[in-house]
């Protein structure tokens, strides 16, 4: 029994030490914005690398999911003569969420994998500890640049991938279901609000501040050798899409209120 | 006698309740190289990240220039780091930054332009014996320039104190002896403090003014490097002869 007690113990002390270096590492990186140095060229840098970089797989993810929305969608209205409604499910569900939840969880994919591995590397092979010693802040240089490019560039990615997914939805509407290309634009406008697009975004800076903080903790913090960065990428994904999931939830029900 | 340029004084460090450093007092003196040698695993690099502030100790003091270290905030221990320079046993020069950039990196940090900050680069790229390869990334050097290149960085902002964290490991007896030179030849030049953790006790008789042995946590044993010879102690003897019959604790297998 003392046994067993001890095991869950072990495990629930290791999950606080787990899920406290996050808000631990958002205080620091708060504590530091405030005062110089900033360094901007690497929050650049790091915009195109989040950004930029990202657009290929964000756009052909929009795109798709959009297509695949005005078909099934269609094949629901169909059923009751309310096919002019495609261009609104696709467009309010693109724009409330869908594009913000596949956006973030492409991007926790690509660029939260690639913030762990790299500073996990970093981690390892003592260069994080070279930064210090050669006076300067690793979390200045190395994370607040890089929670900074995912949270700003979250939006941006967003509101392009609402637009290519509801064009996504037009093609199939028009091209294929033969649908009016005037109803569908039309449709597609008519119902939607400033509010929508707001709670959009929202949802967008608030996944991009948590896959920077969730990937810049996992890999800063990373131990051990190859093993320890690869089962630091694993976390960083895994937490991230999960956080992601749940925030999403929490985001929906306050903007709803 | 003179303020010791570096001190330690009954430093103590544990990990997971295992004691590895137990009341380690330490005394380096301006302008000498001070070797710290011990078996593998016996704490040497804690003792060095300790130092340096990389870890934080559980009990005990360093002081440096005179000045207690564990007192500073981050900032101030970030601005007093400028006075040391630090060779890492893996070079740890950083993947994204061409060779340059990688020895420049204090000079560009406190605002000196691209151009000088790349002439000063160039300078002491040739000092160590690397004068062609400014624009090479760090993945395309060999162990041994890499280390050299490690060692540029670390004096290109002609720090007052320089700490080597096995400086050899992983290099063949002739670049061994290349380094070794050279890190001399650049501890005279630039009167700086080193403070080295070795193992190689050829680097011991060649580069060491002082060598003290760590050993089960503490500091078993300091004795100038002319009389390393003389000394008896039969762990101490043990090592610098490098048997494996004797009073050490070593795990070794069964039978050999």
């Amino acid at each position: 029994m003392m046994q067993w007690l001890e095991s869950i113990g072990i495990r629930v002390e290791h999950i606080c030490l787990q899920t406290g270096v996050y808000p631990m590492l958002l205080l620091q990186v708060i504590r530091r914005l405030y005062t110089p140095p900033w360094f901007f060229a690497h929050i650049i840098s790091q915009c195109e690398k989040v950004g930029v970089q990202s657009l290929p797989v964000v756009l052909l993810t929009a795109i798709f999911t959009g297509m695949v929305l005005a078909l099934q969608s269609w094949v629901g209205f169909h059923r009751f003569g309310a096919e002019s409604m495609v261009a609104t499910v696709v467009s309010l569900s693109m724009v409330r969420e869908l594009g913000p939840v596949l956006v973030g969880l492409m991007v926790a994919g690509r660029v939260g994998a690639s913030f762990a591995a790299e500073l996990g590397t970093m981690r390892v092979s003592e260069q994080i500890d070279a930064l210090w010693t050669l006076s300067t802040d690793p979390i200045r240089y190395l994370i607040i640049p890089r929670i900074i490019a995912a949270t700003l560039m979250m939006p941006l990615l967003v509101i392009l991938a609402d637009a290519i997914g509801i064009f996504g939805g037009y093609l199939v509407s028009v091209l294929m279901l033969e649908q009016n290309s005037q109803v569908y634009i039309e449709r597609a406008t008519l119902f939607l609000k400033l509010q929508d697009l707001y709670s959009g975004l929202l949802k967008a800076v608030v996944f991009g501040g948590i896959i920077g903080l969730v990937s810049c903790a996992e890999g800063f913090y990373c131990k051990g050798g190859a093993q320890g960065v690869g089962q630091a990428t694993t976390r960083a994904v895994v937490i991230s899409a999960m956080s992601i999931l749940i925030s999403d939830y929490f985001l929906t029900i306050w903007i709803f209120q | 006698m003179n303020k010791a340029k570096i001190e330690v004084r009954h430093l103590s460090k544990q990990f997971d309740g295992k004691s590895i450093l137990n009341n380690v007092n330490l005394k380096v003196f301006p302008g000498e190289s001070h070797i710290v040698v011990g078996l593998s695993g016996t704490g040497k690099s804690v003792l060095l990240k300790c130092i340096l502030g990389l870890l934080q100790a559980d009990s005990g003091e360093v002081l440096v220039d005179g000045e207690e270290w564990c007192c500073l905030s981050e900032r101030e221990k970030l601005q007093r780091m400028r006075c040391i320079g630090v060779v890492f046993q893996g070079a740890a020069l950083f993947d994204s930054l061409p060779v340059w950039e990688n020895v420049a990196f204090v000079l560009r940090r406190q605002g000196m332009g691209e151009e000088e900050a790349r002439l000063r680069s160039q300078d002491v790229l040739e000092r160590v014996g690397l004068p062609d390869i400014c624009d090479k990334m760090p993945g395309e050097l060999s162990g041994g320039m890499s280390k050299r290149v490690g060692l540029a960085r670390a004096i290109c902002h002609r720090p007052k104190i320089i700490l080597y964290d096995e400086p050899l490991s992983g290099l063949d007896p002739v670049m061994s002896d290349v380094i070794t030179r050279l890190m001399r030849q650049l501890h005279e030049e630039m009167q700086v403090t080193s403070l080295t953790i070795a193992h190689n006790m050829k680097l011991v008789r060649e580069f060491g003014d002082h060598v003290s042995m760590l050993y089960q946590g503490h500091i078993h044993l300091q004795t100038p490097v002319s009389e390393l010879d003389s000394q008896h102690d039969p762990i101490f003897r043990q090592f610098i002869e490098g048997r494996a019959d004797g009073p050490l604790n070593i795990n070794q297998p069964q039978g050999i």
